[in-house]
C-alpha cells in the first residue's frame, strides 16, 4: 500500500491471504508481483474483518522481511544460550534432529519427548499426527488457558461447546472476561453495530475496558471471583422464577438437584465475594434472563482462574440451559463438528497411539478432563451423537507444568527432549523461573519460531518458519467449527523458511512414517480436506479462488431431533460425566486460588489482588516487541493501579514499580486509572526485550517484567478437572523501584 | 465538483490504534510522524462511575485553511474538492504552516525536509477508493465521502446527527466532523 508502489500496474496478482497475528485470522488481499507482496489490505469481503485490519494486521509487510528474523536453520556451537550458531541445510538439521529423536526414543521410550505449542497458527493435526505415529502422548499448548477447558465442560453437560453465536437477533451478550474492544477486533465492529439496533451489551470484567466503556452494564468483579457470580446468577433465575421452564422440564435432568444446590448461593451470599453488590448480581442476572435469546461470550478470564476454573466453567454453561439460550436464533448454536469436510480429528491418526501410550501422558493421573481419560469418553460420545469427535491436539494433552516438572525431577519419567513450534514458553506458560530452569536442563531442545526469542536462544536448533503469506491456511476454530475460512498463500516462503507442516511431515519421513504422510505440500493436504464439501476443484488453491469459505445450512434446535450428544441425551445440569470422572456433578464453590478469606495471614503481606494476561493492543502473547512501527505505541510494560492507592503507596505515574507475589517479583511502569478498584493491580502480559542480549544469562530480559513469574501452577492452585493454572486473583504487594535495584530481574 | 469530508463516530472508535499504524505504513512515514493520532480521553470520573473516549485526529482539510495563507511557496494548497494537501517539492520546510494550523495536524518530515500531513489518501480517492484509515478501520468509526451528494453517508450523518467541528469558532470551516454519545 505504499505510496510508491503503483498496483494498476501489469503482472500484479491479488492474492486471497489472510492475518496471523491473532486467532481472528481476518481476510487480507496481498498484492503480488514475481513472488514478492508489494501491498496489502483488508479484505473487504471476507465475512468477519470486512475490510479492517487492527494495527498489527498493518505490520504484516515488516514482519514478512524484518531484518531480526530467523530465516535459515540454525544449529548450535557454543554452550546453549550461548548464541554461537552455525547455519546448516534443512536436510541436516532434519536428519540429525530424527537421529537424536530415535536416540531418545530408544533409551527412555517414546514419551520421553514431548512438543511444546503456542497459539494458532500451525498445522496442529499434523504434529499430533507425528507425536501419535512417533508414540509419545505428551503434546501440550497453552491451550489450558484458553478456551479448551471451557470446550470440554461445556460439552460434556451439552454435548458441545456452543462457542458459535448466532448474534443477529440477539437482544442481550454477555461478555465474560472478555475484551474484543482490544483483542477480537472484527466481533466489536459487529456488537457495536448490533448495539445500534438494540443489543443490551453485559461486561464482567475487574478493568474498565474498551469495551465495558461501550457496555450498558459493566460488573466489576474482584479478580478471581467469576464463580461466585456465577453461581449467585444460577440463583437468581432458578429462586426468582426466571428460568424457562419448558425447555428445563424437556430438555434437561438435574433441575431439582441443582435447585437445592445453589439455594445457599444468593447474590447477598456472593457479594462480599465478589465485590459487587446484590442489586448490581441480580439486575445483571435479570437482564440477561430475561433479554431472550441472548449469548454468553466465552472469554479467557474463566479459564484462567486456576482451581476455580472449573466450577466457574460448569456454573457459566448452566446459565444458557436455565434459560433455553441453546441452538435457538439468535442464542449460542451447538453446531457440532463439520459434516463435510475431513476435521482436524480425523487428521490425527489418534487410533494409531497404543492404549499403553495413552496411559502415559503426563499429568492424566490427576487432571482427567482434558487428557485421555475425559477426553476419550467425551470424544466417543461425540463420535456417538455427531459421527466426529473433537480435536485431540488442544483437547487432549500432556499438563503442561507436570512435563516441566518432569524434565527437572524425572518424576513421573524423564523427559529429555522438547520440541517446541509457535509458542516461547519462558514468557507464556505459568511459574516462569520454573519453565525456565526446565528450558536450560532439558536435554535436547528445538524450536520452530519466526524470531530468536528467548526459548530459541536456549535450544540446539532453531528452524525458520513460513509466517501468513507464506502459506495456505484454514480457519475453523481449532478445528471444531461446522464452516471453513480459507486461504492461500501469497507467495512462496522467503529465504529458506518452510512450512510447519513440512517440519513435522519431513521428520516423520525420516522415521519410518512414509506411509502415513501421502500429502506433499500443506495444499494437497488441505485438498484432501476440502475435496468432501463437493465443489469439484481441482486443487485447494482453486477452492480459495472460486469460493474461500464454506457455511453448511444452519439447522436451529437440533436437540428436538437429534437430542443432546450426552449419555442421558438431554443438558445434564448434573452431569454423569463429570461424575463418572471423579468430579463434582454440580459445580461446587471454591475461593479464588488466592484469597483474603481462606488465607488472611497471605493477605497481610499481600495486601493487593492481582489479574495477568489480559489482551492489549498492539502486542499479541509474547509477540511483535521487536517491530518499531507498533513499539511505538507501547514502549514498556505497564501495570494499572488505582490512583488512591498509588498515593497511599507513594506511587507516581510512569514510576518503575516491583509487583511480587510468593513466586517472585517483575518490574512494570505504573499507569494510574480509575479503570480499576483500589485493590485491584493488572499487569501487562508477554514482555521480553528483543534489543537486549539474546545470550546468556540475560536471553532478552525475559523475566524482568514477565507477568507469569507472579503466576502459579501449584498442584493446589490448578483446576482438579482440566489442570489449568492460576493467572487471575492471586494476592500480591507493589512498591517502588529504588535505584539499588533498578537492575535486578534481569 | 465533490466536497470530500471524514466524520469520526466517537461512539465507535475503541482507541486501537490501526488507523495510526495504517496510515504509516501506508505512507512510508519515519517512525517520529503521524499524521493521524488517536487520543484517549479517560477514563474519566471515579471508579466505578467512569467514561471513556477515543478522539481520532487528522488533517480538518479547512474550507477557510491558515495554512495555505500561510505559505510563502504555494506549496500548501486546497483542491476544489476540498482536499488541503503539499506539493513536497515546491515545500521550504520554513514551518510556517505548522505553526498556522491550530489543529497541529502538519509534521516535518526530516527524511525529505518537507512538511506533510494527511491528504485523505488523494491518490486512492483519485481513483474512487476509500482512504486507507477508513478500510482498515474494524469499527466503522471513520466515514468519509462526498458531503455535496446527498445521498453519501456523510452527508446523511452530517446533516442527520448532532455533530461537531473542532475549534469552529476559528472561523477554519473544518471538513471533519465528530459525532459523540
Amino acid at each position: 500500500m505504499s505510496k510508491s508502489v503503483d498496483l494498476s500496474q501489469e503482472g500484479i496478482e491479488v492474492k486471497k491471504s489472510c492475518c496471523y497475528f491473532c486467532h481472528q485470522n481476518c481476510g487480507v488481499l496481498a498484492y503480488v508481483k514475481d513472488d514478492r507482496v508489494l501491498a496489502i489490505e483488508g479484505d473487504p469481503s471476507f465475512p468477519t474483518n470486512e475490510g479492517g485490519l487492527c494495527c498489527r494486521g498493518n505490520i504484516a509487510l515488516k514482519h514478512l522481511d524484518h531484518p531480526a528474523r530467523v530465516n535459515y536453520p540454525l544449529k548450535r556451537v557454543g554452550k546453549r544460550g550461548e548464541g554461537k550458531w552455525e547455519q546448516i541445510p534443512w536436510d541436516q538439521a532434519l536428519d540429525e534432529i530424527a537421529a537424536k529423536l530415535a536416540a531418545i526414543r530408544d533409551e527412555f521410550g517414546a514419551e520421553a519427548v514431548a512438543t511444546a505449542g503456542g497459539t494458532s497458527r500451525t498445522d496442529d493435526w499434523a504434529r499430533r499426527r507425528f507425536m501419535n505415529l512417533f508414540g509419545s502422548p505428551n503434546c501440550f499448548h497453552n491451550s489450558h488457558l484458553c478456551w479448551i477447558p471451557t470446550f470440554m465442560v461445556e460439552t460434556a453437560i451439552y454435548g458441545w461447546c456452543p462457542f458459535d453465536l448466532d448474534m443477529g437477533s440477539s437482544r442481550c451478550l454477555v461478555l465474560w472476561g472478555q475484551n474484543p474492544g482490544a483483542s477480537s477486533m472484527p466481533e466489536m465492529h459487529h456488537i457495536s453495530g448490533l448495539q445500534e439496533k438494540g443489543l443490551k451489551v453485559i461486561v464482567i470484567d475487574p478493568r474498565f475496558t474498551e469495551t465495558a466503556a461501550k457496555a450498558d452494564l459493566w460488573l466489576p468483579l474482584r479478580p478471581g471471583s467469576d464463580l461466585a457470580l456465577a453461581l449467585a446468577w444460577v440463583n437468581v433465575i432458578i429462586h426468582e422464577g426466571l428460568y424457562d421452564m419448558e425447555f428445563v422440564t424437556e430438555y434437561c435432568e438435574g433441575f431439582g438437584e441443582l435447585a437445592d444446590h445453589v439455594e445457599q448461593f444468593t447474590p447477598e451470599w456472593a457479594a462480599p465475594l465478589t465485590w459487587l453488590t446484590p442489586e448490581q448480581i441480580r439486575e445483571s442476572a435479570y437482564m440477561y434472563a430475561t433479554s431472550k435469546p441472548g449469548n454468553i461470550q466465552w472469554g479467557v478470564a474463566i479459564d484462567q482462574l486456576g482451581k476455580s476454573a472449573g466450577a466457574a466453567m460448569h456454573a457459566r454453561a448452566l446459565l444458557r440451559a436455565l434459560t433455553g439460550n441453546l441452538d435457538c436464533p439468535g442464542s449460542d448454536l451447538l453446531t457440532g463438528p463439520s459434516q463435510d469436510s475431513i476435521t482436524d480429528e480425523e487428521m490425527e491418526a489418534n487410533d494409531t497411539l497404543p492404549e499403553e501410550q495413552k496411559a502415559k501422558q503426563i499429568g492424566a493421573d490427576r487432571f482427567k478432563l482434558v487428557t485421555w481419560p475425559g477426553y476419550s469418553k467425551i470424544a466417543e460420545l461425540a463420535k456417538k451423537h455427531w459421527g466426529k469427535a473433537p480435536t485431540a491436539e488442544w483437547m487432549c494433552e500432556a499438563h503442561p507444568p507436570s512435563v516441566f516438572n518432569a524434565i527437572l525431577t524425572g518424576e513421573p519419567y524423564p523427559v529429555k527432549a522438547l520440541l517446541v513450534s509457535a509458542t516461547n514458553p519462558v514468557n507464556s506458560y505459568g511459574q516462569s523461573k520454573m519453565t525456565l530452569e526446565a528450558l536450560r536442563k532439558v536435554d535436547f531442545m528445538v524450536t520452530c519460531e519466526y524470531w530468536m526469542t528467548p526459548t530459541a536462544a536456549l535450544s540446539d536448533y532453531v528452524l525458520p518458519i513460513a509466517g501468513a503469506l507464506e502459506r495456505p491456511t484454514i480457519t475453523n476454530s481449532y478445528g471444531c467449527a461446522d464452516f471453513l475460512l480459507c486461504s492461500q498463500r501469497a507467495i512462496k516462503p522467503m529465504y529458506e523458511r518452510r512450512n510447519d507442516y513440512n517440519f513435522w511431515r519431513d521428520l516423520g519421513m525420516r522415521m519410518g512414517q512414509e506411509e502415513m504422510w501421502p500429502w506433499e505440500t500443506v495444499e494437497d493436504a488441505y485438498h484432501y480436506r476440502i475435496e468432501p464439501l463437493g465443489y469439484g476443484v481441482e486443487s485447494y488453491d482453486e477452492f480459495v479462488d472460486l469460493y474461500r469459505f464454506h457455511f453448511p445450512e444452519r439447522e436451529f434446535y437440533k436437540y428436538k431431533r437429534i437430542g443432546f450428544g450426552t449419555p442421558s441425551g438431554k443438558v445434564e445440569l448434573y452431569s454423569s460425566t463429570l461424575k463418572e470422572l471423579g468430579y463434582p456433578p454440580l459445580p461446587e464453590y471454591v475461593g479464588p486460588a488466592e484469597n483474603e478469606l481462606d488465607d488472611p495471614e497471605l493477605a497481610k503481606e499481600y495486601p493487593l489482588v492481582l489479574t495477568t494476561g489480559n489482551g492489549f493492543m498492539p502486542f499479541h502473547h509474547s509477540e511483535h516487541f521487536q517491530i518499531k512501527e507498533l513499539r511505538f505505541l507501547r514502549h514498556e510494560p505497564r501495570v494499572e493501579i488505582n490512583p488512591a492507592t498509588a498515593a497511599e503507596l507513594g506511587i507516581a505515574e510512569d514510576d518503575w514499580v516491583w509487583i511480587e507475589t510468593r513466586r517472585g517479583r517483575i518490574k512494570q511502569k505504573a499507569s494510574l486509572t480509575h479503570g480499576v478498584a483500589p485493590r485491584v493491580i493488572v499487569t501487562e502480559r508477554g514482555w521480553w526485550f528483543p534489543e537486549r542480549s539474546m545470550n546468556e544469562p540475560e536471553l532478552g530480559g525475559c523475566l524482568e517484567s514477565n507477568t507469569n513469574v507472579l503466576t502459579s501452577v501449584a498442584d493446589e492452585h490448578c483446576d482438579p478437572m482440566s489442570g489449568t493454572w492460576a493467572n487471575r486473583g492471586l494476592l500480591c504487594k507493589v512498591y517502588k523501584v529504588n535505584g539499588a535495584d533498578a537492575k535486578e530481574g534481569k | 465538483m465533490a466536497r470530500y469530508a471524514m466524520v469520526f463516530d466517537t461512539r465507535r472508535c475503541i482507541g486501537c490504534h490501526s488507523c495510526t499504524v495504517a496510515c504509516r505504513t501506508k505512507n512510508e512515514l519515519p517512525i517520529d510522524m503521524i499524521y493521524n493520532p488517536v487520543t484517549t480521553v479517560g477514563p474519566t470520573g471515579v471508579y466505578p462511575k467512569l467514561s471513556m473516549v477515543h478522539m481520532p485526529l487528522i488533517c480538518m482539510h479547512c474550507d477557510n485553511p491558515p495554512c495555505v495563507d500561510a505559505c510563502p511557496t504555494c506549496a500548501s494548497q486546497r483542491r476544489d474538492d476540498g482536499i488541503v494537501f503539499v506539493e513536497d517539492k515546491k515545500c521550504v520546510g520554513c514551518l510556517a504552516c505548522v505553526m498556522a494550523c491550530p489543529y497541529g495536524a502538519r509534521v516535518k518530515n526530516h527524511e525529505s525536509g518537507a512538511v506533510q500531513k494527511c491528504d485523505f489518501c488523494k491518490d486512492r480517492v483519485d481513483e474512487g477508493l476509500l482512504p486507507f484509515c477508513v478500510l482498515t478501520c474494524h469499527q466503522k468509526a471513520r466515514v468519509f465521502g462526498d458531503l455535496d451528494d446527498e445521498t453519501s453517508e456523510v452527508y446523511k450523518l452530517v446533516n442527520g446527527e448532532r455533530t461537531v467541528r473542532l475549534l469552529a469558532e476559528l472561523g477554519t470551516e473544518p471538513y471533519a466532523f465528530y459525532i459523540y454519545g
